[in-house]
Formats: C-alpha cells, structure tokens, sequence
C-alpha cells in the first residue's frame, strides 16, 4: 500500500481535471438547479467517453480495472467543479456489489454496462433516518419487491438500483431493474436538483437476490467503498473552494488594503487548509488500503474529515465573500449545496461516528 | 416588565392573532411576490388603522407616542406569525425617520404617512460594489452644478433592499474626492423615480431578489434633499443604523425554534432509538438552550435597562453574531439527523419552518447588516478597547488612496 501517487495516477488526474474544467459551465449547473431530475449529459458523457464508468470493474468484466485510488482522483476533479449528476458515484456502488455478490448470469447482465456507463446505477438501501435499516420497510417476496426507498441518489435516471429488503428469512441485497411495470421513479425537488433524487416505489417488481450471506455487512461495505469515493469528491469540492476564497482575498480591497491582509480572514483560510489537508490526507489513506483490514475503519475517518471540511470551507468561502458570495450569480452556494448533498447521502455525520466507534471498541456495526 | 406593557402586549397579542387567518404565514403560501407585495401594504394599512404602526415615534410624526418597550412589546408578538412585513423593514427602520429627524415638515409627514400605510417605501443606498464593510470606501459621486444649485449623481450603489419596489432612498455619496475617505461624504434623500435612477435586481443563492443594484447616471439632485452639512454624510449614515439599535430579536437567529429541533429527534431515530436518547443529541440541545437562553437574558436586560432609563450596556452587541452562526450550525445538524429524507427542500416553507430553508439563507444572515468579521471588530475595539487593524488608508485623501 502506498500513499503517494504515481506518475500514471497523477496523469489520470490532470488530465481529469483539465477536462472537467473545459466541459463545465456554472451557467448550465444553475439550470439545473431549476429543474428536478435532469442532469447534466455533457458531464456524463465525458465520464463515458474517458472510461471513467469502468474504473474499479475488471478487464473481464467489460471495465477498465485500476482501484479506489484512481476513481478517487476522478471524483476529486469531479467535486472540484460540483459536476452535475451523481451517477459516477453510484453506479461505482452498484458495480462493487454486483462484483462482490452476484453470480455469474449478473455478472454479464450488468457490469458491460456499468462500465461503459450504457446502464446508470444506484444505491438504495437507505429508509430515512436509517441508513442500514435491520428490518427494511421494502420486502421481497418470492422475487418481487413491494413498498418504498425514499431519496435514493441518482434515482431518477437509473437503470438498476441494488436494494436492502426484507425477504424471508431477513434482510437481503437484490438487484432490480428499474425500466420495468412495478417501479416508478419520483423525482422530488431538493437544494441540489443535479443529484436526480427520487423516491422508488414498487410494486411487485422483478429482483435478483444477491448472494449475501450477511445482507447488513455487505451494504455496510458497499456504502465505505461508495464512502471513499465520495470522500475524495469532497475533498475537491472543499479544496476548491478554500482556493477561491484565498484568490478573493487576495483581490478584494476594504481599508485600503486586501482583506487576506485581516487576520480573521487570513487565519480562517488557514485553518480551512489544514481541514481539506487533513481530508486529502484521510481519503488517500483509505482508498490505499482497500481490501486490508483497516479498510472500514479507514473509510469512516475519511467521510467524517471530508464531510467536516466540504460543509466548512463552504461556509467560510463564502462569508469570505461577504455580499458576493451569497448571490445566484457566483457559484459558491453550488458548492454550498454539494456540500450539503454529500454530506447527506451514503450517510450523514452520525451515522459514520457510529460506526467508527463501533469498529474501534471492536462491537458489530 | 411593568403591568402597563404587560396589559399592552396582552391586547396587542389578542389583536395580532385576529389577524393570522388573513395576513399570518399560511396565508402568504403560494403567492406570487406581486401579491405578496399588495398583501403587505395592506397588512400595513392595517397595523396603522389599529394603532400599531410607528408606536414608538412621536406623535407628530405619525406615531402612536408610545414608549420603545410599548414597540418591542408588540414586535415580539407579530414575529411570531410570518406576517408581510418584510418589505417595509428598511423603510420604516432607518430612512423614513432619519428624513423625519432631519426635515421635519408637511411634505415629510405626508411621505411618513404614505409609507406607514404601506403605500410607498424607502430604501437605503449605501453599500456599493467597492464599499461594504468599509462604507466610507464609496465611489458613487455628486458634483455640484454651479448654475442651478443641483447635485449631479453619477456612479453604482449594490445590494439595496427593496430598491425595485421603492419610491424614494436615502443616499451617501462623494461630492470631495481630495478629502480623507469619511470627510468627503454627502447625505441626501432621492427620488427613486427620477430620471437616469435605473434598478436592476440581484437574484440571491437562494433564489429571491430581494436586493438590487441601483445606477446613477447624471441624477439630479436639488441640495434642498440634504441630511446634514456638506462633507458631514459619514456621520449621518452612522445616525441612521442607529436608530434600529433596539429590534425585536430572536434567539433562534431567526431560523426555526429549538422547540422544533426537540420535536424532531423524538420522532427519528439513531442506530434504533429516539434520537433525543442520544448523547450527541442532548449536548446539541442542551447547549443550544444555554445560548438561546442567554440570548434572552441579555434582551430582557436590555429592556428594563431602557424601561428603568438607563442606557442599556454594549453585550447586545452579541445578538445577530451568535445566533445567526449557531443557527447556521444547528440547521446542517437537523438535516443530517432526517438521513436521506434531510435533501427535501421545500420552496414554499418559510426559514423557521424548514431546517433546509434556515441553513440554506443562513449566509445572508451572517453578512447583511454587518459582517461577523465587522460585529467581532466592534466587541474588540468598541466595547474592549482593543487597537484597530493597521489601515494604511487612514487620513490619506480619498483620491491618493493606492488600489
Ligand atoms: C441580503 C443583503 C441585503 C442588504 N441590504 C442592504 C441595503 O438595503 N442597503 C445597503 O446599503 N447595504 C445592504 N447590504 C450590504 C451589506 O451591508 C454588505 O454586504 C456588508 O456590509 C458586507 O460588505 P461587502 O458585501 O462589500 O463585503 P466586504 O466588505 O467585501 O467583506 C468581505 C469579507 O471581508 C471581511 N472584512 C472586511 N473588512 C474587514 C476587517 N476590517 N477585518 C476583518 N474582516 C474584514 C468581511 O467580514 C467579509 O468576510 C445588504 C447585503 C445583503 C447580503
């Protein structure tokens, strides 16, 4: 395990960096914000067209291979520049657990298409305030799935979602088809419509159960893996917002001077730095140590620094701001309101204290 | 508090909430800002045939010719309910009764009277792209035209509430560039109507356009619409935020009560129980109930301090600084207690109703009015008597100022 890039994962980000800021436009993200369920296609086909949506799903499998680390430095780009559609993210999720548990007839239904991003996927096995829930609401029975998974991210668009339910004998993970009679999608409005959140009912819709043994461990490694993933996507939405901030006070005048002059501006930069450092510096650490025994608990720490920074930084870029930095015209509350949504979906702070505290006094999640 | 404000906030409270069906929050949901708009001015029409508009001004300026404590009294009661009053509160606040102060007359009283019905309102043009926090820092510029007495405005102010709806403001401008910063600044009232006033909204992060900006292109004048000596703006602007010294507050910072907070971690859960059986949870509450109390403690200090004659002490200084931050805070840790449910956002649902709502406006509150940076400055140097930051542009002329 190492926690310094290489030269080919360096150029991986680079490159993503320098595409995703030429292929973004502020303008086109505010539209978004506008309308509910729709998301931006010029994001998502670049995440096609670079063969992003294969990372982390083998060569044999239709993917591209490489790891965490890599899709991490993806998602770092991603979050720099708020990009609008969450579906590298949760279709990454669906993919790991189709890898981890489906059998083989799966396996060749869906991952081709994971990879080449034909089919978008999603998570759902949140209900609620419970990200894991002991006794799902959703039941399956006999192969169809009846009842309701609020809020699921990228729920609007998505082609397959992997959910937790109830089945005979207790919890279980299926697979099911969303285009299908039996599954609506509504999508809702949210503070952050690119997201393409939606509520799934079903209404005995066709599942594949997965092959998991222990249905809440599974989607608990499930959402780490999803976690570091988004870890990394906060980490350059934060990271970027501390920039800005420090370039505005650099070039804002009061007082005759430039207010990066203030020490309370200078100092919450600063400290704004050491957040996003302490950030970068947990979700490379867990992205290394996929597949060791520190993985989980590697993965918690990462979410909680990068939630704790993302939701930071932007409140201070923006007060950094002063009146400017609360206008629809700059495009600091986009990343106000990714902060927010990251920090939300996979779950929020409480949740991944519980289970870090959980895996550290060595008691079951 | 004497029986004598307690027996008005009690008739006061009877009549407010007579009011609720037609004006109250519900009653606003689903209109367009137009009717939104129109539903103010008469809920204004209203408070003023009632007897409680302008309470605290003298009588023949409108008022009622009633104590501040009489006004605070029937602020707290109407806070409660989300009633139409938002497009009045600068009007009615600062530049109506700094024009009263300063020009007393019939034409003035007539403008009061208008504005107190809600039929006219007044804005205040001072904030400009280059002067925020430093206000004195404003470029905006009136030149006097020799020939008919006029000052000639021409320059930008931003973020002026309400200038879209308003038909006069009030207005610091430059008319000495050579003089230091704060020395070369007039006041004067303006008419919003007249020609070369152009106003264009600013849309908000959270969707509204409640703020403008406001272009001067050779407006005229006349320099009987001074406040003030020439050169003397600068302390007629500091005259003007004065007089809202004494609001109406709310500990919640303006976002939803605790008491919601409370309600909400009885109904969800972590990890299997009552979230409000949970250790992070109860320290959450428990500490905003300490602040909020605080909070006030330190208004009602500040009101028997003002019932008993005396001039209330500097802690009140506190108020918007704390609890619009901690609101800030409380509001992102709501959210993240309703899990996946906490994306919901509502449009319609007011900023003390939804916790999205409250977190998502809680920026503006934290800059408008002054920035924390500025109310912490205050506490240090006003109140502590701590030494400003180094200002290298301190009595230099305005125009030899480097940038
Ligand atoms: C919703 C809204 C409504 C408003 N309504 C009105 C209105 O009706 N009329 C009007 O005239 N104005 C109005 N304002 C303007 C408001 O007063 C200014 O936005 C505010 O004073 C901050 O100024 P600024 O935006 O230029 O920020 P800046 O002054 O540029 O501040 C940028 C940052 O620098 C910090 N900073 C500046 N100086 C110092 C210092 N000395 N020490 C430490 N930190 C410092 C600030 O705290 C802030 O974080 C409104 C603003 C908003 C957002």
């Amino acid at each position: 395990m190492t926690i310094l890039y290489d030269e080919q994962q360096q150029a991986i980000a680079d490159e993503a960096g320098r595409i995703l800021a030429a292929r973004t436009s502020g303008e086109r993200l505010k539209q978004l914000l506008e309308t509910t369920g729709a998301h931006d296609e010029a994001f998502w086909e670049t995440c096609k067209e670079q063969g992003w949506t294969g990372i982390g799903i083998p060569e044999e499998d239709g993917g591209i291979g490489l790891g965490l680390i890599e899709l991490g430095l993806v998602a770092e780009a991603i979050g720099a520049v708020a990009a609008g559609a969450p579906f590298l993210g949760t279709g990454f999720g669906a993919a790991q657990a189709i890898l981890a548990h489906g059998d083989a007839e799966t396996r060749a239904a869906w991952l081709p298409k994971l990879a080449s991003g034909e089919a978008i996927g999603a998570i759902a096995f949140a209900e609620g305030a419970d990200m894991i829930p002991a006794a799902p609401a959703l039941r399956l029975t006999n192969g169809r799935l009846s009842g309701v998974k609020p809020a699921v991210a990228g729920g609007a668009s998505a082609d397959v979602a992997i959910v937790l339910a109830s089945g005979e004998h207790g919890p279980v993970l299926a697979l099911v088809a969303l285009k299908q009679d039996g599954v609506s999608a509504q999508a809702f409005e949210t503070f952050d419509n690119s997201r393409c959140t939606a509520d799934l009912t079903f209404d005995g819709a066709d599942a594949v159960t997965l092959g998991a043994a222990d249905a809440a461990q599974a989607a608990l490694d499930i959402l780490s893996l999803q976690a570091v993933v988004t870890a990394h996507e906060q980490v350059g939405g934060a990271s970027k917002m501390m920039n800005t901030a420090r370039d505005y006070a650099l070039t804002r005048q009061a007082f005759g001077q430039v207010i990066g002059g203030f020490q309370s501006v200078k100092h919450r930069i600063a400290e704004d730095y050491v957040l996003v450092e302490l950030a970068r510096a947990n979700a490379l650490q867990a992205a290394a140590s996929q597949g060791t025994e520190a993985f989980a608990r590697n993965a918690a720490a990462a979410r909680l620094s990068a939630t704790e920074a993302y939701d930071t930084v932007s409140r201070d870029s923006t007060q950094v701001h002063g009146g400017i930095g609360v206008t629809w015209e700059s495009d600091l509350h986009l990343h106000q309101r990714r902060a927010r949504s990251l920090a939300i979906e996979q779950g929020p702070t409480p949740f991944w204290e519980d289970i870090l505290v959980d895996l550290l006094a060595g008691e079951p999640a | 508090m004497s029986p004598e404000i307690e027996a008005y906030r009690d008739t006061a409270r009877t009549w407010v909430e007579s009011q609720i069906a037609e004006f109250g929050r519900d009653a606003r949901k689903g209109l367009s800002e137009a009717d939104d708009l129109a539903l103010g001015r008469r809920w204004q029409a209203a408070k003023q045939a009632a007897g409680y508009s302008a309470i605290s001004w003298p009588k023949d300026h409108g008022g009622q010719g009633l104590t501040l404590l009489h006004r605070l009294a029937f602020e707290q009661e109407e806070i409660k309910h989300g009633f139409p009053n938002d497009y009045f509160g600068v009007s009615l606040g600062m530049p109506v009764p700094i024009v009263l102060r300063h020009q007393p007359g019939d034409w003035t009283r007539a403008r009061a009277e208008a504005a107190l019905r809600g039929d006219e309102i007044w804005c205040q043009l001072f904030s400009e792209p280059s002067g925020g926090s430093d206000l004195a820092g404003l470029r905006t510029s009136a030149k006097l035209d020799e020939a008919s007495g006029d000052w000639i405005v021409n320059g930008q102010k931003l973020w002026t509430t309400w200038a879209q709806y308003s038909d006069y403001g009030v207005i610091v401008v430059r008319t000495d560039p050579s003089a230091q910063k704060h020395k070369g600044l007039t006041y004067f009232w303006v008419d919003m109507k007249a020609p070369g006033v152009t106003v264009r909204p600013v849309r908000l992060a959270e969707g509204r356009s409640e703020v403008n900006e406001v272009f001067f292109d050779d407006v005229r004048i006349p320099d009987s619409q001074r406040l003030g000596a020439v050169g003397g703006g600068f302390g007629v602007a500091m005259e003007t935020l004065t007089i809202e010294r004494y609001q109406a507050t709310d500990p919640a910072g303006f976002g939803p009560p605790l008491q919601l907070f409370i309600d909400e971690t009885k109904a969800t859960q972590i990890k299997g129980k009552p979230a409000i059986e949970d250790g992070r949870v109860r320290e959450r509450i428990a500490r905003t109930y300490a602040m909020q109390s605080a909070m006030a403690a330190i208004y009602q200090r500040t009101l028997l301090s003002l019932a008993a004659g005396l001039q209330p002490g500097p802690e009140g200084a506190v108020h918007k600084l704390v609890s619009v931050r901690a609101r800030q805070k409380l509001s992102e840790y709501a959210m993240d207690l309703q899990g996946v449910n906490g994306l919901r956002y509502d449009e319609e649902l007011s900023r003390k109703e939804s916790w999205a709502k409250s977190w998502m406006t809680a920026p503006t509150g934290r800059i408008a009015g002054g920035a924390d940076e500025m109310l912490l400055n205050t506490i240090a140097e006003k109140i502590l008597g701590l030494p400003q930051d180094h200002r290298p542009d301190k009595g230099v002329p305005f125009n030899q100022i480097p940038r």
